[in-house]
């Protein structure tokens, strides 16, 4: 990655150009023709350093609602419960952390009924009954370039 | 929940797919879903207006810029210092997300934040320099041991449509 790599994630951070030739006005503000803006996004999502590249929507302008949930899950459990909480859709992060509890996912349902079916679910193929909601109250910050 | 027509949801669901590399994509977008070029830029404007897309662009992972020493840092905010402390938080170049939660009972600790720290002295400066601005000690701080999941959720595409 060099300079001009860094450049293209800074702008591309921000809002990308609603333009006909949007790779041509990034590359106006970089110095770049525009093949080589889009074959170094290429190359960038190709060695995984950019994971999604698009539109973000508002999940809640969708209806949907969403929840952190924590689970503590003992060592000789943990390769089968990740398999079980990443098979579904609607949880679209799953960290294991130190500490107790130690895996932390969020959940993005149509409704708190789908929500809890899930939960429901993972419940009853875990064998692990206690499982902590925290449903958000008050978003201060969703930090555009990490979310 | 907001309004949109079938075309609006195809060209959402087109966008959701994430952008190819093309010249020109919103020209191969009109075309393939009966708009024009225009059109669809300005109906992307207009999602992007009233908030349904929060933002159009990339999203990347910070362990390859960087930074390795991350974790959820958990605290226990009164609720009348909440939009206070909440407001110091999110001013931090180094958090990314900060939310207030309700907690299940037994639960100590309201207030979620992500650190993103380069190294561990790095992660024990910020925490301490937040303690110095709020007067709060962190609850809880669970480091990320293993990334298992990081994906975009999908409001548009049903799994049996995906090719």
């Amino acid at each position: 990655m060099d300079d001009k790599d860094r450049e293209i994630i800074r702008l591309l951070q921000g809002d990308f150009p609603l333009t006909p030739e949007p790779y041509r006005a990034i590359g106006d503000k970089l110095w770049l023709d525009e093949m080589s803006v889009i074959s170094r996004i290429a190359k960038l999502i190709q060695t995984g350093v950019i994971r999604h590249f698009g539109p973000f929507f508002d999940s809640r302008k969708l209806g949907y609602t969403g929840a952190l949930i924590a689970m503590e899950v003992p060592e000789h459990k943990l390769e089968d419960v990740i398999d079980l909480v990443n098979s579904y859709d609607e949880i679209t992060h799953n960290y294991l952390r130190d500490g107790k509890p130690n895996m932390w996912f969020t959940v993005i349902a149509r409704d708190a009924a789908r929500r809890d079916q899930i939960l429901d679910e993972i419940r009853a193929n875990s064998g692990i009954q206690d499982i902590l909601v925290f449903p958000s109250r008050r978003l201060f910050k969703v930090r555009v370039d990490l979310d | 929940m907001a309004e949109m027509s079938i075309k609006e949801r195809n060209l959402l669901k087109e966008l959701e797919g994430g952008f190819k590399l093309e010249r020109s994509p919103f020209k191969r977008i009109a075309r393939e879903l009966g708009y024009t070029e225009n059109e669809v830029i300005e109906t992307i404007k207009k999602f992007r207006d009233s908030g349904v897309i929060r933002r159009i662009g990339i999203a990347v992972r910070p362990e390859r810029i960087g930074q390795s020493s991350n974790a959820l840092v958990i605290w226990e905010v009164p609720a009348d210092r909440v939009e206070e402390v909440g407001a110091v938080m999110a001013a931090r170049q180094e958090i990314s997300h900060c939310y207030d939660r309700e907690t299940p009972i037994g639960w100590t600790g309201n207030l979620f934040t992500m650190v993103h720290a380069k190294e561990e002295a790095h992660l024990t400066n910020i925490l301490n320099e937040l303690t110095e601005a709020t007067g709060l000690h962190p609850v809880k701080i669970l480091r990320t041991v293993r990334e298992l999941k990081k994906t975009s959720m999908r409001y548009f595409t049903q799994e049996e449509d995906e090719s």
